[in-house]
């Protein structure tokens, strides 16, 4: 069985995420590597680039190209099924009755981050893929997909329930004496009922998976420690502070990002020619002050680009700007040839 | 827009909300209204474009009758507790507030419901003549606008489900609230636009102000094809321009009523851009 290794693509939605993904999966696999390409989205651009109608949930092959295979992580898996894993089934009815379980359901984001985390340790486990690309869900710029391991151990090996419970695990009966504590009688007339009780009965249930899903839990969190992951980015002002901000909350959660890729950077070349003459004729001076301003456009983006580069010391690798989103084999081949750096992050060769 | 009492602006993340909502701030002052302007996810965006060096969690005034400031989750949980609910004096607060901080990461709702607070309780004291939020990005805003309800739905009694019920009717009262959407003429923050605009309209949380495409470039105005134009980079860049501003036309046309602000080139500190779109602001 081999070692797979994992390269996860985090960054803010619509930098690019998705077709660089794809477009290192085809590169690998064309280097004779076994690629599994998972994505969180369903964007039709990407499963007609790889030719295929649609991607479900399992590895589907991609035919025109040897070796690549592409799969959908499914983001819509519930907490109910989460429990259903990792529950005895009586805990889960029981879960499933509770309200307070049903609003955490409905509303917590953290169970399809983990359910997505789950299945992507799944695909990685069977040891069956060379290399592995994760396109992260877009939610926080993926940054939920890697603390939703965490967040899960965190909620039903939690501080509230440690805080009502004492550090041991208590039994039911002792529910109501738990509540009886006086601060919680106040907490109670201001929450208006059996809310805590509810959020009590609630935890200690969740309380039953701890140890099958803090172990999983664990393991898929050294699993995401080891993967190459790598911040997508384009130049601009906003892009830039969410990468930045992405790239420091990584490192929090000990990922050190293996380098950032700046996609659709405008040609550093266009700073100077900004001087040149124009071409002759009544275009002239519009066409000077267009290819001005854009050089201008150009400048920032590279002053940005340097500043990121001596604040992390991190490798950084462009993506020129190209005029349409690659959309054919070809042309994802084509964008990563036409890179420049992505080596040095490790990414490619 | 600027007749509510609050404005909430949001939009995809990276579509220059925070210069957005600094741009309307200024806006408001120039026409005289004492405003506060609050960030609530990241306060640093906010007070950049305001020309803060850094932020702050107590409203200070940066630029003449502009105050801000950016919600401090715990300082707003505690201010909840004993101003809002008014929590007895008697009770351990210091005990009270580590498990309620508890209960805030764990119960639904709640986190969202103390930060969307903040606002509706500053228009409540009624201090300033508007406040304008700098609001969570659209993919967080319908968890926060629809807090109140799911508190409702999750208390069945007592001072916060009646808390919950006034901010419910506050934020879904036009005479008091209004929302605006920023987005940039691209794919995906049309997209999320449109579809946030038919969830908000579905469930009626908040009266939609409007939707301002920020970021639009100006045609070139060239007298021939940019295509004949000799190989070099005048054309390339040229050719750039224009199918950038296809790309915005065609988005433009999906996105329906729409304000326009400008897409600013050149070097400028966020202070500046905030000013800029302060000036643009044309009503389209």
């Amino acid at each position: 069985m081999r070692r797979s290794h994992v390269i996860v693509v985090t960054g803010a939605g619509g930098v690019g995420k998705t077709t660089l993904s794809a477009a290192l999966g085809v590169v690998a696999a064309r280097a004779g590597k076994e690629v599994l390409v998972i994505t969180v989205d369903p964007a039709r651009r990407l499963s007609d680039a790889l030719g295929i109608p649609g991607i479900g949930n399992r590895p589907t092959p991609v035919p025109d190209v040897e070796g690549l295979s592409a799969a959908m992580l499914d983001v819509t898996a519930s907490w109910e099924a989460i429990t259903r894993r990792h529950a005895h089934p009586d805990v889960a009815d029981r879960l499933d009755a509770n309200p307070f379980f049903r609003t955490i359901a409905d509303r917590f984001p953290a169970a399809q981050s983990y359910a997505a985390a789950e299945q992507m340790a799944e695909f990685v486990e069977t040891g069956y893929w060379d290399l592995v690309v994760v396109d992260t869900p877009p939610s926080a710029g993926g940054l939920d997909f890697f603390l939703a391991p965490r967040r899960m151990r965190d909620l039903i090996g939690g501080r509230l329930l440690r805080w009502l419970t004492g550090a041991r695990l208590p039994a039911r009966r002792t529910l109501y004496r738990i509540t009886a504590k006086p601060v919680l009688r106040v907490a109670d007339a201001i929450l208006g009922g059996p809310l805590l009780e509810e959020i009590a009965e609630f935890l200690l249930d969740v309380r039953t998976l701890y140890d099958g899903l803090a172990a999983r839990a664990r393991s898929i969190e050294r699993l995401m420690v080891r993967a190459a992951t790598i911040v997508v980015s384009t130049a601009t002002p906003a892009s830039l502070r969410e990468a930045r901000r992405f790239y420091e909350e990584l490192t929090d959660v000990d990922v050190t990002p293996r380098g950032v890729v700046f996609n659709r950077a405008l040609p550093v070349s266009w700073i100077d020619a900004a001087n040149a003459p124009p071409p002759d004729g009544r275009d002239a001076l519009a066409l000077r002050d267009n290819l001005r301003r854009w050089g201008e456009e150009a400048q920032r983006m590279h002053e940005a680009r340097r500043k990121f580069a001596a604040r992390h010391q991190t490798s950084i690798a462009t993506i020129p700007w190209l005029e349409s989103a690659p959309t054919t084999i070809e042309e994802l081949t084509a964008m990563v040839r036409a890179a420049d750096g992505l080596e040095l992050a490790g990414l490619t060769g | 827009m600027l007749e509510r009492k609050l404005l909430l602006v949001s939009g995809k993340g990276g579509v220059g909300k925070s210069a957005v909502t600094a741009s309307l701030a200024l806006r408001a002052s120039r026409g005289g209204k004492k405003v506060l302007a609050i960030g609530m996810v990241d306060g640093f965006g906010l007070a950049a474009h305001l020309g803060a060096e850094e932020f702050k969690h107590e409203p200070h005034e940066v630029l003449p009758g502009v105050f801000t400031f950016a919600v401090d989750r715990s300082r707003s949980l505690d201010e909840y507790l004993k101003i809002q609910l008014r929590v007895p004096r008697s009770v351990p607060t210091r005990q009270f507030s580590k498990a309620a901080n508890v209960l805030v990461d764990t119960a639904p709702g709640i986190r969202e419901i103390i930060s969307m607070g903040k606002p509706i309780f500053e228009v409540w004291k009624a201090t300033y003549d508007i406040v304008i939020v700098d609001a969570p990005p659209l993919g967080q805003l319908l968890s926060y606008l629809r807090a109140p309800a799911t508190i409702a739905d999750l208390v069945p009694a007592g001072a916060i489900r009646q808390q919950a019920e006034e901010m419910r009717r506050a934020l879904a009262d036009p005479a008091t609230a209004g929302l605006l959407l920023v987005t940039t003429l691209e794919e995906l923050p049309v997209l999320e636009t449109v579809e946030a605009l038919s969830a908000l309209e579905a469930e009626r949380l908040i009266d939609g102000v409007g939707i301002v495409a920020n970021r639009v470039l100006a045609p070139l105005g060239l007298a021939a094809d940019p295509a004949d134009v000799p190989d070099g980079p005048h054309r390339d860049a040229a050719l750039l321009h224009e199918h950038l501003l296809d790309e915005q036309r065609l988005w433009a046309s999906r996105l329906g009523d729409h304000d326009t602000l400008p897409f600013l080139f050149g070097l400028l500190t966020p202070g500046e851009v905030a000013a800029r779109l302060a000036d643009a602001w044309v009503e389209t």
